[in-house]
């Protein structure tokens, strides 16, 4: 064997991966060959550094939680209308959102008594915001774990700067902020998330007066609505229904 | 067992998470890209689950999330080529982030993750899902679309271009 093949096969050497014949051949090869052995020792050595300096990422929660909304959310579209996600599949951030959105609509029981809760098109908007929310790339237009990088985004961006409570010890830690477009505005979202789930406030200055968090649900998703200080709020999210109530108690302290 | 149901979805793709987060975030270089990446691949082999018959769910989810990653990078260089003012994108805020900040203290790791990003991504990519993720060569070809022969060679460059530049640094601090 010449030194050229050699060094060519030196990586799948190392790596286990000649078969018995080409192995043997390099060993006997590097037995008598310093130059070769040196190119060996190179190739070894690169391989441990990397394997040992190369990061094993671990999947962040908030992505785990993200993939396990959207799932949930194609689970309860498929299981409904199949075909139709089927063949709009090069359309699919859209038309899943769509077809959902859709669903939902339909689906919603209002059991909203307040007299702003009682608008069906809000709770609609809120609810597929939610649901855009979880489509690759919308979850979040500032990421941040911490309050006092999400709250001044919002300055200058919506007429009125969002609640922002640290939830951490709560069990809610905070993933980030957004804009979002309900009721014929722009309007603040927070989101926040629970285990391998998603939480969205959304919020905008709305006069009237104080009204209890009442909640309603569609779909697998539930929504609570609330006023206090001439601010609406809205919490949406595919938590237990009582998670989601505690979610909203802790946040209105 | 039966291809393709809801339930082996959850059993036979989500355990891989972890890989494919380690893929995404080394190929793109950016924690939130790679949560992007990482989220429309899994989308994506959910709705092709059904009719997926092999039986190592782990490289052909991590291929998808290969091609995925190749498609956000692609969409990333057309917007840096075409909007070239403005405020096009909105502001991200990073929190510090402790272990990479640990991780770059220390010489040899920086060295390497500075070589890894210097690197073409068809090289940082094999030497990712064989060093990190501890893959055939069968495999790694099959995940990236080439001969097992061309992941060879893409291999050693790759351990080369390490070698050197960690070599060269041994010179210099002696």
């Amino acid at each position: 064997m010449q030194c050229a093949d050699c060094r060519a096969l030196l990586d799948a050497y190392v790596d286990h991966e000649l078969p018995e014949a080409e192995r043997a051949a390099v060993r006997e090869h590097l037995a008598g060959c310093a130059g070769c052995s040196r190119e060996l020792s190179d190739v070894e050595r690169a391989s441990s550094l990397a394997k040992e300096h190369l990061v094993h990422y671990r999947a962040p929660d908030v992505l785990k939680a993200r993939i396990s909304s959207a799932i949930a959310g194609e689970r309860s579209v498929s299981a409904s209308a199949p075909q139709v996600t089927r063949r709009r599949a090069r359309w699919w951030p859209l038309a899943a959102a769509g077809v959902l959105i859709a669903l939902a609509s339909g689906g919603l029981t209002y059991a909203l008594t307040g007299q702003r809760g009682a608008s069906h098109g809000v709770a609609d908007e809120v609810l597929a915001s939610h649901i855009r929310s979880l489509m690759p790339g919308h979850l979040t237009d500032v990421q941040s774990t911490n309050e006092h990088n999400v709250k001044p985004w919002f300055d200058g961006r919506v007429d009125l700067s969002p609640k922002v409570p640290d939830l951490d010890s709560a069990g809610f830690p905070l993933v980030g902020g957004r804009l979002d477009y309900i009721d014929g505005r722009v309007v603040a979202a927070v989101v926040y998330a629970r285990r391998q789930h998603l939480i969205n406030v959304e919020s905008w200055p709305e006069h009237g007066p104080d009204e209890d968090p009442q909640t309603t649900n569609a779909r697998g998703y539930h929504l609570v609505y609330w006023r206090s200080d001439n601010v609406e709020y809205w919490a949406v999210s595919d938590v237990e229904p009582g998670e989601l109530t505690r979610f909203v108690e802790e946040y209105r302290k | 067992m039966a291809h393709g149901t809801a339930d082996d979805f959850d059993a036979r793709i989500l355990p891989h998470l972890d890989d494919a987060y380690t893929l995404a975030r080394h190929v793109l270089g950016d924690e939130h890209d790679a949560q992007d990446a990482v989220q429309d691949a899994a989308l994506r082999a959910f709705r092709h689950f059904a009719g997926f018959r092999g039986d190592n769910a782990r490289a052909w989810f991590l291929s998808i999330v290969r091609n995925c990653c190749l498609t956000l990078r692609q969409g990333r260089a057309v917007d840096r080529a075409t909007v070239p003012f403005g405020e096009q994108h909105l502001a991200i805020v990073r929190d510090d982030d402790r272990a990479d900040a640990a991780a770059i203290a220390h010489s040899d790791r920086a060295l390497v993750t500075q070589a890894l990003a210097e690197m073409p991504v068809e090289f940082r990519e094999v030497l990712v899902l064989r060093e990190v993720q501890g893959l055939s060569y069968a495999e790694i070809a099959e995940i990236v679309g080439v001969p097992a022969g061309t992941v060879m060679s893409r291999l050693s460059r790759a351990r080369r271009r390490l070698a050197s530049k960690l070599g060269v640094t041994d010179k210099e601090a002696s």
